[in-house]
């Protein structure tokens, strides 16, 4: 505060000092017209070019894990993934996985029941989420090397295909991001892909875990 | 000087006091080095806003793109390191879009791509998919977009269009046929400029589907979106 009160009143006292050099200078532009020529600096512009510097921030997946389909078991899962790292902090994110989903308890039980055909039985879903990175950190094998992680925060929407028919579907997770190297990652993802269907009679809201461990480049 | 730019990797000359290098591409990651004035660093790849440099001694780490700024290129130019901008954005040529929102009370989603010819005119194939309680549908389109303020942060489009819409009611539902109707598109909305690559966009269509049968159907759809243009 009191810094600020004394750059005021130095301000107040150094502006006419100035105004009065800038006066002095317009006056000697007059009389010597010539001199701003000589005495202007021999200045060069900069020149700039763009970096030849190549750009990572794409990367491309596969996973493979288990996913848990209400009232139809936990079945194998596979899938690609495409991401966009749009800053260190967000990213976004599109999945592709398919899962085969088995007999409900009830059809077993029952014997002849069946409610849904083989084919209908396969799953399939697409996804597009935004990512947020979190808990960045090191982890060190022994003591000559160390791998940069992450954790990340992921959710959006997309669509189920399963027992014929779409389900629009929001998916939330949590995923361990492990990067090998600078352009190879290991993931671990939980991912709860949450949808309404009537399959069963009445209308209800499903929530799928999957998890699943997965591969990723960077190009 | 030849041999310079034959080089795998762009080499560059410190021209500030100092560059931080961190062990990784973020923020938090520690400071382990730091390359001093006129010393050369090899560019080998960016990571967002992160490069990964290289010094003469071998060491490897992250520098981030507001320092490199300050570094000059083997022929004596300043190096820029592009951020896409909003000048990028007025230029752009290619850009793909993703929404979501409402289709007659259906959750839809939405894929767009699309090419601008001029400042003011773009044109776009449209994908969409909406899951309701009754019936779901796919649409697929061709649209032209008109963009009479391109330069606007927040600039209005007007958009005509024709495609298909493939309706299947809910096969737990009832047994009835699958149809594919022809629809005329008629759109409006806005684009809001966010920044680097992204744009919101905001939009209302409306869908007049010529059916086989006595009446034609109107539908009306409302999406908010991200596009990424290139």
């Amino acid at each position: 505060m009191e810094n600020g009160i004394q750059r005021l009143f130095l301000a107040a006292l150094l502006l006419p000092l100035s105004l009065s050099a800038s006066v002095q200078a317009q006056d000697s532009d007059e009389i010597n017209p010539g001199l701003e020529r000589v005495i202007s600096p021999d200045t060069q512009r900069r020149e700039i070019r763009q970096a030849k510097v190549d750009t990572e921030d794409f990367e491309i997946g596969i996973f493979y894990g288990v996913m848990n389909v209400e009232d139809f078991g936990t079945n194998g899962s596979a899938g690609l993934r495409l991401a966009y790292h749009v800053s260190e902090d967000f990213f976004m994110e599109a999945n592709y996985g398919v899962s085969t989903t088995r007999e409900t308890s009830f059809e077993k039980l029952s014997g002849s029941t069946q409610i849904l055909t083989d084919d209908q039985r396969d799953l399939s879903y697409y996804n597009l989420s935004v990512g947020y990175n979190i808990l960045p950190g090191e982890i060190f094998l022994g003591d000559k090397y160390a791998f940069n992680s992450n954790f990340y925060l992921i959710a959006g929407v997309g669509n189920t295909n399963f027992a014929d028919e779409e389900h629009f579907t929001y998916n939330v997770g949590l995923g361990f991001r492990f990067y090998a190297t600078d352009w190879i990652a290991v993931h671990i993802d939980v991912r709860d892909h949450i949808f309404e269907h009537d399959l069963l009679g009445e209308d209800q809201v499903v929530n799928n875990l999957e998890t699943h461990a997965g591969i990723t480049f960077f190009f | 000087m030849l041999q310079a730019a034959d080089r795998e990797f762009e080499q560059a000359t410190v021209n500030t006091s100092y560059i931080d290098m961190r062990t990784g591409p973020g923020r938090a990651y520690p400071v382990f080095h730091v390359v001093e004035r006129d010393e050369i660093v090899e560019l080998i790849k960016r990571r967002t806003d992160w490069i990964k440099v290289k010094t003469k001694r071998g060491k490897t780490g992250w520098a981030h793109v507001s320092h490199m700024g300050d570094t000059v290129g083997f022929d004596g130019k300043q190096l820029a390191f592009k951020q896409a901008g909003e000048e990028d954005y007025l230029a752009r040529r290619w850009e793909i879009g993703f929404n979501g929102g409402d289709f007659a009370g259906a959750n839809a989603l939405g894929a767009t791509l699309g090419y601008r010819f001029t400042q003011n005119l773009t044109a776009e194939v449209k994908l969409s998919q909406a899951t309701g309680q009754f019936s779901d549908s796919k649409m697929a389109g061709l649209a032209l977009m008109h963009q009479p303020f391109p330069h606007w942060r927040v600039s209005p489009f007007f958009l005509l269009g024709s495609g298909v819409i493939d309706t299947s009611p809910d096969t737990t539902l009832v047994q009835t046929e699958d149809r594919t109707d022809t629809a005329l598109i008629v759109g409006a909305g806005a684009y809001v400029y966010l920044s680097r690559r992204f744009v919101m966009r905001l939009e209302y269509n409306n869908y007049l589907a010529l059916t086989s049968r006595d009446e034609n159907e109107e539908v009306n759809e409302w999406k908010m979106g991200f596009n990424v243009f290139f």
